[in-house]
């Protein structure tokens, strides 16, 4: 055990960064509506340009119900949603929004504002699609749906994991996203009120190209060694690749963040003084039970790769922003598992010991690829994975406590 | 009673045919690949057209565990027991598998099952959510690229001639399951939704010429039959993936009788005529088809198709009440069944949920039904 002795944590410092981000985000939520914009509801890998293009406010049910977990909230909207007959294992997103909607008193506050559309876009699971019609049924608003395949090999041949540039697209698939790309800014148009702009639309786009080029950057920084970072700020990215890409705060953060670990990487300086061990990790984070990453580093085992952030990064290129929104659909999440080659080559490089996964229940997009990708590793890359079940939202299934201690068993059967 | 026995025996024979894959298996036998479908929005007339055969892919294992080791135990049963079958060896004689992005589960098992067995030919069909012009271009693009994938495996030019003759035997097949339908909606039903389901999963373990010419002699009987007079409570059976004929039997063992259904499975799978003869008739069909598929018109919610389709088929039976078959891993169910009980709630349609978990029926499973039975019937 006396190997297990915690060791000091030093992050990277990006919570200042994230608080200004959301203060100036939320500040624009505001403002946007005072001025009597429209709210539109988005989940993850849309295309969040769009946010910035049509002047809307946005919310996000996968980050409130992330929030509600943090705060603890989450566990009695999952019970509402169960009370009201919804299924138990549906994604923990839907349950808390759900739960949300139907018993506000619940709910930690501020509750996401009521939409006046939804856009879902099929770029990650069919849940999306499912939880919009449930949504937009009960508010009564309209939705769109952009029809994203999900995507195969024969399509794609291989993709760079990171910037999301495949060897080939098949002209059918890319067509017809485009196609339903164009009628969803049409569909913006009229929702949101506010006329297509060219102008704004490159620009905005020429902001995303350079804030994802910065995220890619930083995903690369973090597979140095020792590994610069910890997961508790790493993570958190995704609310930038998925959210809030086209913003000018985004960019801001991108920018601060970069020069910060780039130092660090150049100081040589880890996340812990001594690190023992570079783990992978996958899955959505358990909003609610963070701190078992940083009890991991504390440790010595650190996470230079986390897949559900690299998923969440793609990079645009302004010059063809359509094809770039299509391009953030394929991600390993949103493809056939002989698309995990990608991810192997890039995990490669960052000379990993073992890998810990997370099985979101009921959500069977990162749980269904949960066996395959700890057979990849072992297979390729020669890494034994500790599979945790771990519902993003909801406690109970992996009280803290009990994760500590399998991640304990797991990294001293490595050491 | 003699002609009973026989009607019986007749059924029995053709859902022996699905339990234990036999024709499937000679047909392979005699050279014919053969190729398992994932969904039932799958257009089986592309594949007939080749020659080959398209097989549902219906697992028959009573337990999962090697499945276990694979997928989340939590999912739903049907893609379970498929790849429990597939582990076992059951569904080695296939030469191919089709699925199609209908949802989650059937997505990610697609990729599951492909990772772990590896066949020699695999395609994953996209399908539009919506129904808008084109979606439809694209889904009849979509449905030639996959013609394109299945001649290069089956080494067969494709033909257009072939498809509308395989669409005419298609075709023929949903005729006489109409014909077959409508005798489970006269007042005494000639035919129990036990007797129902066993034909219809027969239809999925042979070419439907086959099945063609095998189901008129049973029809005939059926025909024959007076019809069942003393049940207590005409029922629709509402699901998904579902074909667990002993609880159907158990429902009708307590006096129901079930008289219609919307299962992916059943009424789910086979209705729904090709208005013509090419591709663009075919996809238009199959992106049409409105039982659980998330596919909805442009200005529709997919749930409202769905509540249509079951509506329809409640007046068409004249149902008195609704058995939902909710598998707990089924994400569909889980999203609709709210929808489904409160809009039958408002119509004074008694609704009864089963939680369906393996094994089943289960003792308390009976008793909620016998209750439900009563207190309706
Ligand atoms: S990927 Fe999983 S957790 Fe995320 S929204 Fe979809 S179903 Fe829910
Ligand atoms: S519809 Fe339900 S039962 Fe069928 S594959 Fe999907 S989740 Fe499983």
């Amino acid at each position: 055990m006396e190997d297990l002795k915690l060791q000091e944590w030093n992050p990277l410092g990006y919570k200042t960064l994230y608080r200004n981000l959301f203060k100036k985000h939320l500040a624009r939520q505001d403002e946007l509506l005072k001025q009597g914009k429209k709210v539109g509801w988005f989940f993850s890998f849309h295309p969040s340009e769009i946010i910035y293009i049509f002047d809307v406010v946005p919310a996000f049910p996968e980050q409130y119900s992330a929030y509600a977990a943090a705060r603890g909230s989450s566990v009695d909207l999952i019970d509402a949603s169960i009370t009201k007959g919804f299924g138990h294992f549906l994604c923990d997103y839907f349950k808390t929004t759900i739960g949300m909607i139907e018993e506000p008193e619940k709910a930690t506050k501020p509750l996401m504002p009521k939409p006046d559309f939804i856009v879902d876009t099929r770029a990650l699971c069919v849940a999306h699609h499912e939880m919009t019609e449930v949504f937009a049924r009960k508010y009564g608003i309209p939705k769109y749906t952009v029809n994203y395949p999900y995507w195969t090999s024969d399509a794609l041949g291989k993709v760079d994991e990171l910037t999301k540039i495949p060897e080939r697209v098949d002209e059918l698939y890319m067509e017809y996203s485009i196609a339903k790309l164009k009628g969803l800014f049409e569909f913006m148009e009229k929702v949101s009120g506010t006329p297509f702009d060219e102008e704004k639309f490159k620009d905005v786009f020429e902001t995303s190209e350079k804030t994802s080029k910065l995220l890619i950057d930083i995903a690369k920084l973090m597979m140095s060694k020792p590994t610069p970072g910890s997961q508790r700020e790493i993570a958190d990215l995704v609310f930038l690749g998925f959210f809030v890409l086209g913003s000018d705060y985004a960019y801001e953060f991108a920018e601060k963040g970069y020069e910060m670990i780039k130092e660090r990487v150049k100081r040589k300086e880890g996340v812990v003084p001594e690190e023992k061990l570079r783990l992978l990790t996958f899955g959505i984070m358990p909003w609610h039970s963070l701190s078992l990453y940083e009890y991991c580093e504390m440790m010595g085992a650190t996470f230079p790769v986390n897949l559900y952030v690299n998923a969440s990064l793609h990079l645009c290129d302004a010059k063809n922003p359509w094809e770039s929104m299509v391009r953030r659909s394929m991600h390993f999440t949103n493809s056939t598992y002989d698309l995990l080659d990608g991810v192997v080559e890039n995990a490669r490089k960052a000379d990993l010991d073992g890998a810990l996964l997370l099985e979101n229940t009921g959500c069977r997009i990162t749980s269904m690829i949960i066996h395959p990708l700890a057979d990849v590793l072992q297979e390729e890359l020669g890494i034994p994975s500790l599979i945790l079940e771990a519902p993003q939202c909801d406690p109970r299934v992996m009280p803290l406590e009990r994760a500590k201690t399998q991640v304990e068993a797991f990294v001293e059967s490595l050491l | 009673m003699g002609k009973e026995v026989e009607k019986a025996e007749k059924i029995d024979e053709l859902y022996n045919s699905f339990l234990s894959r036999e024709k499937l298996k000679q047909y392979k036998e005699n050279g014919k690949k053969i190729i398992g479908t994932l969904c039932n929005n799958v257009p089986e007339e592309i594949i007939h057209s080749f020659g080959a055969v398209p097989a549902r892919m219906l697992g028959l294992a009573d337990s999962t565990e090697l499945a276990s080791s694979k997928i989340p135990t939590w999912v739903c049963l049907y893609t379970k027991r498929i790849m429990e079958d597939a582990l076992r060896g059951d569904f080695d004689f296939l030469d191919g598998i089709v699925g199609m992005t209908s949802d989650d589960t059937k997505s990610q098992f697609y990729s599951a099952y492909t990772f772990y067995l590896k066949p020699e030919f695999s395609y994953l069909i996209q399908i539009p959510y919506v129904r808008d012009d084109l979606s439809l271009n694209f889904f009849r693009k979509e449905l030639e690229r996959f013609i394109a994938k299945l001649s290069e495996f089956i080494e067969e030019e494709f033909s257009e001639d072939r498809l509308a003759k395989s669409i005419a035997i298609y075709n023929e097949f949903r005729e006489l399951l109409d014909e077959l339908l409508a005798l489970r909606h006269l007042d005494s039903p000639k035919l129990s939704g036990e007797d129902w389901l066993k034909i219809l999963l027969s239809s999925t373990a042979m070419l439907k010429e086959d099945f063609n010419n095998s189901l008129p002699p049973v029809l005939a009987e059926i025909k024959d039959f007076e019809g069942y007079k003393d049940y207590k409570l005409r029922i629709h059976l509402s699901g998904t993936d579902f074909y667990d004929v002993e609880i159907v039997r158990m429902i009708e063992s307590l006096g129901g009788l079930v008289v219609s259904d919307d299962l992916c499975t059943a009424e789910g799978y086979y209705k729904g005529i090709v208005e013509g003869f090419n591709l663009k008739d075919l996809a238009k069909r199959y992106l049409n088809q409105s039982a659980c598929v998330l596919t909805a018109g442009l200005e529709n919610l997919s749930i409202e198709d769905r509540l249509n389709f079951i509506g329809e088929r409640l007046r068409e039976s004249k149902a008195d009440a609704i058995i939902l078959l909710r598998d707990r891993g089924c994400e569909i169910c889980g999203h609709q069944c709210p929808f489904i009980l409160q809009e039958f709630g408002k119509m004074g349609i008694p609704t009864l949920i089963l939680d369906l978990d393996s094994p089943y029926p289960t003792e308390q499973m009976r008793t909620r039904v016998e209750a439900f039975i009563e207190s309706y019937g």
